[in-house]
């Protein structure tokens, strides 16, 4: 199957280096402590952060950190065919890992001892780059709980099809057999949290590939930065008239 | 339904005197909905979705379409499903299995007012309208709902959010190519350029009356429905038929109560149908535009 057209679009009629549109909505959820939404092109994410409050299991108290939870679930209709997912599969649970681990490194549990944090990411619509779009959901909501956190971390995903790197892969590239390689930087920090591949493939291309892959999270960092920002000039503005 | 809300006796005492003189915390009364909005279109992969906010509670339906055979003795009728989700981001404590227990309780109640029975005569859709080649090839309707954010009420809110999916759905126009002798087995091609709406008017909606000391309130929040004795679901269609009941919590109820219960939930249901009427159109001509 050829991905990309001899005048070099793909599928989708993205360039080999370009992301999906991005969009991203802070505080949707009013009950929870911070929640935001992630899209990727049709790739939807919503997260949300209950936290930090008191550790609701004993045992798991930590006296010295924070304890990080996630839990990541798919909605019955956000794959294209609809298919019941259990809960507690492994791809489920091997992804609430992941961005437990990645989120962990992020948050600087050390400021709260004793305390709990829960993350709990729910895919709405899948079409490739998930693990990607919920850490970034995950990461937004975070901030919108006021988690002291050591950089905003920012993920992205990228390919290698009909010998291109490719980045931001939707499901059907995802699914045409190349590596995936989804990364999540830490971009002041300059430091690689994430990173997974899951195919063969020459170290020079890994090399261009990876790269390709830290360029997009760190497009992503600076859409996220944006994203804050303009919710925080939106919180400050709230709060102005108020001042008497 | 919800856990941990930790009201102090003061809290509890305001509510229930509030709903005593008719004048309830957020200043409605007792047969008053809160104002919802309705987004249409949200799920592109689903045949027809909607998001519904009422107040804090955030749902999500969506309705998906697949070609199948006919339920083995009912050649003329398609087959519609109902499920239920309560995602963690709606509480902590729908957290693993959590949320299982309460997704199979309005699943069921969802079930009972929509499916229609055994014979499916009852159902909320014309049955029959769904056979494309009658014995053999038929339509088969997943409606899944996802609950976001849970402030009370969530059976009604999930009735009207499905009700709204379903009006946004659009089944892909089949065309047979062979496969009409009795014997043979359906040949078709999917045409996805032209969509046909499916027929709304028999879909009921859910009104719930929670009961609440003396009282009974339409559309409880979650500080409402934890103080409740007894909540009565009435599933109420457009025509004002009696589609589907559910009694819940652990008092028990007399029965002229009861009834009386059943005319009020149908007299809510006929404006709150037309207001939901409205929103979706709204929310479809909102669509349209963009």
């Amino acid at each position: 199957m050829d991905f990309i057209s001899p005048e070099g679009l793909r599928l989708d009629g993205r360039r080999p280096f370009e992301l999906r549109q991005l969009h991203a909505e802070i505080g949707v959820l009013d009950n929870a402590d911070g929640s935001a939404t992630f899209e990727m092109g049709n790739t939807k994410v919503i997260a949300v952060v209950y936290g930090p409050r008191e550790v609701q299991n004993r045992s798991q108290q930590q006296l010295d950190h924070a304890l990080v939870r996630c839990e990541y679930s798919m909605a019955t209709f956000s794959t294209g065919d609809r298919r019941r997912r259990g809960k507690g599969d492994r791809r489920g649970t091997e992804l609430s890992l992941v961005i437990r681990q990645t989120m962990e490194a992020a948050i600087l549990t050390n400021l709260l001892p004793r305390s709990q944090i829960d993350i709990f990411v729910q895919v709405l619509q899948a079409d490739g780059g998930t693990r990607a779009c919920c850490i970034n959901a995950a990461a937004l909501a975070l901030a919108d709980a006021g988690i002291p956190m050591r950089d905003l971390v920012a993920s992205c995903s990228a390919g290698y099809l009909n010998s291109t790197p490719l980045l931001d892969l939707n499901y059907l590239e995802d699914s045409g057999g190349g590596p995936d390689l989804t990364v999540a930087l830490f971009s002041k920090l300059d430091k690689v949290t994430l990173l997974q591949m899951d195919a063969k493939v020459p170290l020079d291309v890994f090399e261009k590939v990876m790269n390709l892959a830290s360029e997009g999270a760190k497009a992503v960092t600076q859409f996220l930065r944006e994203i804050l920002m303009e919710n925080t000039k939106k919180l400050a503005f709230a709060k102005e008239p108020l001042k008497v | 339904m919800v856990v941990g809300l930790g009201l102090s006796s003061a809290e509890k005492s305001y509510i229930a005197g509030g709903i005593a003189v008719d004048l309830r915390g957020d200043g409605r009364g007792r047969h008053h909905f809160r104002d919802f909005s309705i987004d249409t279109s949200i799920i592109p992969q689903a045949n027809g979705s909607a998001r519904l906010r009422l107040g804090g509670t955030d749902v999500i339906a969506s309705v998906k379409a697949e070609l199948c055979a006919p339920p083995p003795g009912r050649p003329h009728h398609g087959k519609l499903e109902i499920n239920v989700e309560c995602s963690p981001t709606a509480a902590p404590e729908f957290e693993g299995r959590g949320g299982e227990e309460l997704s199979m309780d309005l699943s069921r109640a969802l079930q009972r007012s929509f499916l229609g029975g055994a014979s499916g005569a009852g159902a909320a859709i014309d049955l029959a309208s769904l056979v494309v080649l009658e014995g053999k090839l038929c339509w088969m309707l997943y409606f899944d709902g996802l609950v976001l954010s849970s402030d009370g009420n969530l059976l009604d809110a999930l009735s009207i959010a499905m009700k709204a999916a379903l009006s946004n759905c659009g089944l892909p126009k089949v065309e047979i190519t062979s496969g009409t002798n009795p014997e043979d087995d359906a040949d078709f091609e999917l045409n996805e350029e032209e969509f046909t709406p499916v027929d709304t008017s028999r879909f009921p909606v859910i009104v719930t009356l929670t009961k609440v000391g003396k009282h009974y309130i339409v559309d409880a929040t979650a500080e409402e429905e934890s103080q409740m004795t007894a909540a009565v679901s009435v599933a109420v269609n457009k025509k004002g038929s009696i589609c589907g009941l559910t009694k819940r919590g652990g008092t028990g109820l007399d029965p002229s109560v009861l009834l009386d219960m059943i005319s009020v939930a149908k007299r809510v249901s006929q404006t709150l149908i037309t207001s939901i009427d409205a929103e979706i159109s709204a929310a479809e001509s909102r669509h349209d535009d963009q």
